[in-house]
């Protein structure tokens, strides 16, 4: 072996501990990168694999009434693949221990398999038995989240009939991965029961012999669907058919596809952005690591070594610790996307989700940071082998120190010789110093961005369901009515106010932009929903126009006094012409609010509604919900407190553990950034601290002199570090602003205190580290030779 | 590229050729003088010891002569080379392949033991000698395997000493070998100096503050403020063994 090779060894143990915190910064960039992409790359193949064996749909139609035999039509439709015929009924039903009531859907099951779409993959137990009509399959999701069990009988009513079901198999259902309740956008599994019994037993339940009243058809890949999709409405029309729903536009492929989406987003802002820090701070450490090396350079330089020859060493030395570092990440990044994978396996509800590595991502990062860990190694190596040797060799001549601004005056009497020192460096090195308190910051600043997104989910709760929706329960009705049905329910026990509400499935049309979404009808004066814009003041119900979301207004581009194109996709199908009369703010959906007589103005309807706000006490809750549930005609209920407690719950389990993630990793940016930081000036400076133990200075005054720099460069660090975490926080926020839930800007003073907090004490960390050396400094021997 | 034989006659043609040569540093504080014209030629083989008080720019001269600086003005020939035109190519095959240095702080590689900081040298070297037959012309035969905080300032000298010599340069630049050694070791040192030097032909430039030292020049060049004061021829050159300080 070559003696540059041995020194190059050698070399690499006496800086293990730098090498290893560069390398950490360099794993943090790598694994975060590598964790994001393998566990979206995870999810995303699992889930096209999930739908390809369970063939799942890709239009979806409800209807009154249909023959079956009008499925040969809709089977004869160009480009349809295979069409599948169901009778879809649901109920209220009771689940003991749970005080509201649950929506049942009774789904039935293909008599064929080869029609067969959207099939149920059998987790436990058994198909209904033929000669057993009251046997059940059930969506395992609500038996776990129930606690029903195979064996369990559960009842509910359908078309005034009440019929009884033996919970005989669970299975998982491409269809209902994720169930949002109505009236809200996330899942409720407690009160979201969907069974399959055998289609026989549907027909009866349900009154449909040889009919169906939903459908569900694959089309062939490549073909035009909204073509497609078009013919199917034309054929079904006639048959009291609402518009077919693209896949897109399915309820749990759309929710499954924004929560992909939101992790495509935080896959995009965050790994780029620990990766941009991590490797910026390891340029700047490994320079300062080669600065420190000048003198070396300069020897081999004056040995006849070539500039080339002589960089060879440090070039390898920092390739290797790029390496040994992006390896590090590449381990780490798949180890923490099994674990999120195990915990997506539960949360995803996909039979089968195994972890997977994205290689790209990993080659990527790991050939960025070491790049550009070598670069900075090369900028270095390149400033000391430019030196003329004679100068790297010239004996450690006392840097050129200045008078700087602070000295005279006032300040010689107030500043001791030590924290003198301690400025003097800081303004002799005011580059260094300046790229230390970046470094520093940028730390603060992921720290500040990554937890900031809890202040954000606790805003759009308070604003969604405590400001503009009042209410505490909304029930949805299975049809259309009048006034009656609400003074109904006014008397059941507990209720203090009802309002009726009147929701009509529409598609927005502007500029040549088309968004499915609803309208909105709310009594005038509402108490229990109030729209609200920007600055929270509640809005008036217009009734010659409509109240937008600036979400969908930004989506179709459009603005106040704008006309809209409103086309009704149920019952007449009218086409509406509305203006755009205010803008509301909304955290979540992209909802339109008008008053609703002139709701019901528009589609020639009286005095009606189809669901009912209302606000229940919170102790004759169980007494509301027993009586509701044999009330005539009631399709759900929608509960705000359960589906903010759905809320927390799914941000705890879905985010929580990522930005656990980025926080840990924030958190070891900082330190990284500040033992290296410390631990080179300790290099550059330890034959001054070792004069000064000589001189009769105690460990612990040296020390100062020492940790003095690094607090002093952390504290000017914060003041940028945070006005960092706020300008990342907005670009977050614009970030996701275009997906289904927007954030809110602003971070807490919690946050900051958390932040600022665990900034603290990684630095506080590193310190006790480095100053632990000035301990145990050998006066001798540092004395004695130059290193 | 340059031609490492050499010829130790007297008579030969010059192997450095230094015409007016001077050195400005220019620092914050404003411009240094060190080298304010220097004219000498020195021939093969020649033994030549720099006297002067400190500050004196004896170092700057040995740094210039050595390729690790350039001049702020003058020519610097060597064997036809004019090392101030030079590249730093050619600066770099010239320290590699012509040149043994011994600083005046010894600059060893502190990650390094004695053997290796040698071996640093012989790795490039173009015919040098074995690492442990350069320490052991140094008296350090036992001592090869320490590290340099572990070797006495004198040792720690030594092992710079070989390292200079391990490559038997041409010339050989020696800024105050001896300067923290006993007598005992200094003869060491200045006889290993004398015997590489003897057997590549070698043409060798002490620089020192100890005056006894100047008995084995053959000529003896004494410096103050940057020039030539005095140069003598001396009749009566001695052996390093035959000196005691
Ligand atoms: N890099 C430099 N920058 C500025 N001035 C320098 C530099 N190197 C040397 N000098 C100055 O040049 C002059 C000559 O220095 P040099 O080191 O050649 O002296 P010297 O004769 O070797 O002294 P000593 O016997 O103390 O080693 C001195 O005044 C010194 O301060
Ligand atoms: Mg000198």
């Amino acid at each position: 072996m070559r003696v540059l090779d041995i020194k190059l060894l050698r070399d690499l143990w006496r800086l293990k501990w730098q090498a290893l915190a560069i390398s950490v910064l360099i794993a943090v960039g790598v694994a975060v990168t590598v964790m994001a992409y393998s566990s979206q790359k995870a999810l995303s193949t699992a889930r096209e694999q999930y739908y390809r064996e369970t063939r799942f749909a890709d239009i979806f139609a409800t209807l009154k009434r249909a023959p079956l035999s009008l499925t040969r039509r809709l089977a004869a439709i160009n480009g349809v693949r295979a069409v599948d015929p169901r009778i879809i009924k649901s109920g209220l039903m009771e689940v003991r221990g749970q005080v509201r009531p649950a929506i049942a859907q009774i789904i039935s099951l293909p008599e064929r398999d080869e029609e067969a779409l959207n099939r149920i993959v059998l987790m436990a137990g058994r198909l209904p038995d033929a000669r057993q009509p009251h046997e059940a399959v059930a969506l395992k999701t609500f038996l776990d989240a129930t606690g029903l069990r195979l064996g369990d009988e559960v009842s509910t009513v359908i078309g005034g009939r009440r019929i009884t079901l033996r919970i005989v198999g669970a299975a998982l259902s491409p269809e209902y991965i994720y169930m949002p309740s109505p009236g809200s956008t996330l899942p409720d599994d407690k009160h979201q029961g969907i069974f399959w019994m055998t289609r026989a037993a549907v027909e009866e339940a349900a009154d449909l012999d040889g009919a169906f009243n939903a459908v569900a058809i694959a089309i062939t890949p490549g073909r035009n669907e909204a073509a497609i999709r078009a013919e199917v409405d034309a054929t079904l029309a006639p048959y009291g058919a609402g518009v077919a729903i693209p896949r897109a536009d399915q309820a749990s492929h759309a929710f499954l596809e924004a929560e992909f989406k939101e992790l495509k987003t935080s896959g995009a802002i965050f790994p780029p952005i620990f990766l941009i820090v991590a490797a910026g701070l390891v340029h700047l450490v490994m320079s300062r690591l080669v600065d420190v090396e000048r003198e070396q350079i300069g020897l081999l330089k004056a040995f006849g070594y070539s500039d080339f020859e002589a960089a060879v060493p440090f070039l390898r030395l920092a390739t290797l610790i790029g390496l040994g570092g992006a390896i590090m990440g590449g381990a780490l990044g798949a180890w923490l996307s099994q674990g999120i994978t195990t915990l997506y396996r539960e949360f995803m509800r996909f039979p089968e989700l195994t972890g997977d590595f994205h290689f790209a991502a990993f080659a990527i990062s790991a050939l960025l940071a070491t790049g550009l860990t070598a670069a900075g190694a090369l900028v270095a190596v390149r400033r000391a082998t430019r030196l003329n040797p004679a100068v790297a060799m010239a004996p450690p001549r006392p840097t050129t120190y200045r008078a700087g601004i602070l000295d005279g005056g006032y300040f010689d009497a107030m500043i001791d010789p030590l924290s003198r020192m301690i400025l003097r460096t800081l303004f002799r090195f005011p580059v260094r110093s300046f790229m230390t308190c970046v470094g520093l910051a940028a730390s603060l600043m992921v720290l500040l961005a990554t937890q900031f997104v809890y202040d954000s989910f606790e805003v759009v709760l308070d604003h969604s369901y405590y400001r503009i929706q009042r209410w505490s329960d909304q029930v949805g009705l299975a049809e259309v009515r009048g006034p009656s049905a609400v003074k109904n329910l006014t008397q059941l026990p507990g209720v203090l106010a009802a309002e009726p509400i009147r929701s009509i499935p529409v598609i927005f049309r502007a500029n040549g932009i088309e968004e499915r979404g609803g309208l909105i009808g709310l009594n005038p004066g509402s108490e229990l929903y109030r729209p609200r814009d920007e600055d929270g003041q509640a809005l008036p119900l217009l009734s010659d126009g409509l109240i937008l979301s600036e979400a969908l207004a930004s989506k179709l581009k459009v603005g106040i006094g704008d006309p809209l194109l409103v086309e009704v996709t149920e019952g007449e199908r009218r086409e509406l012409v509305l203006t755009v009369g205010r803008l509301s703010h909304d955290y979540s959906g992209t909802p339109a609010y008008l008053a609703r007589p002139a709701l019901n103005r528009l589609v020639s309807e009286g005095d009606v509604a189809n669901g009912v706000l209302l606000l229940v006490a919170s102790d004759a809750r169980a007494d509301f919900y027993h009586a509701l549930a044999s009330v005539p005609l009631v399709a759900g209920v929608v509960s705000r407190d359960d589906t903010v407690a759905a809320f927390r719950d799914i941000v705890t389990r879905s985010f929580s553990t990522t930005m656990v993630f980025y926080l840990g990793f924030a958190g070891a940016i900082a330190f990284g950034v500040s033992y290296n930081a410390s631990r080179i000036a300790f290099s550059e400076r330890v034959r001054d601290l070792a004069t000064l133990e000589v001189l009769g200075f105690t460990h612990a005054e040296t020390a100062f002199v020492l940790a003095g720099e690094i607090v002093v460069l952390a504290l000017a660090a914060m003041p940028l570090g945070i006005l960092g975490g706020h300008l990342l926080a907005d670009a977050i926020v614009a970030a996701y602003g275009r997906d289904e839930m927007r954030l809110p800007s602003g971070i807490s003073a919690w946050t900051h205190g958390v932040s600022l907090l665990a900034f603290a004490v990684a630095i506080g960390l590193s310190l006790i580290i480095v100053v632990r050396r000035v301990f145990d400094l050998d006066l001798v021997s540092v004395l004695k030779t130059r290193d | 590229m340059l031609d490492t034989s050499t010829n130790a006659s007297s008579h030969s043609l010059p192997i450095f050729e230094i015409r007016g040569l001077t050195k400005v540093y220019t620092t914050e504080a404003g411009e240094v003088h060190a080298l304010r014209g220097v004219d000498l030629d020195i021939v093969p083989g020649e033994m030549i010891v720099l006297l002067g008080p400190s500050g004196s720019g004896k170092s700057t001269l040995l740094n210039i002569l050595g390729g690790l600086d350039r001049a702020t003005s003058g020519a610097v020939v060597f064997k036809g080379l004019d090392l101030a035109g030079a590249s730093d190519r050619t600066l770099t095959m010239y320290r590699r392949r012509s040149v043994g240095f011994i600083f005046q702080f010894f600059n060893l590689t502190a990650s390094l033991t004695a053997l290796e900081n040698v071996r640093l040298i012989t790795d490039i070297a173009a015919s040098p000698m074995s690492a442990e037959k350069a320490l052991t012309l140094v008296g350090l035969a036992d001592r090869m395997n320490h590290f340099p905080a572990q070797l006495s300032g004198g040792q720690q000298q030594r092992v710079a000493v070989a390292r200079a010599i391990a490559k038997r340069p041409e010339v050989l630049f020696c800024d105050e070998p001896t300067g923290s050694l006993d007598s005992e070791s200094g003869v060491q040192v200045l006889e290993a100096i004398k015997i590489v030097a003897g057997e590549v032909g070698a043409t060798v430039l002490i620089v020192t503050h100890n005056a006894d030292i100047a008995s084995i020049a053959d000529r003896v060049i004494r410096f103050s403020d940057g020039r030539i004061h005095t140069i003598e021829r001396n009749t009566s050159k001695r052996e390093p063994r035959e000196l005691s300080w």
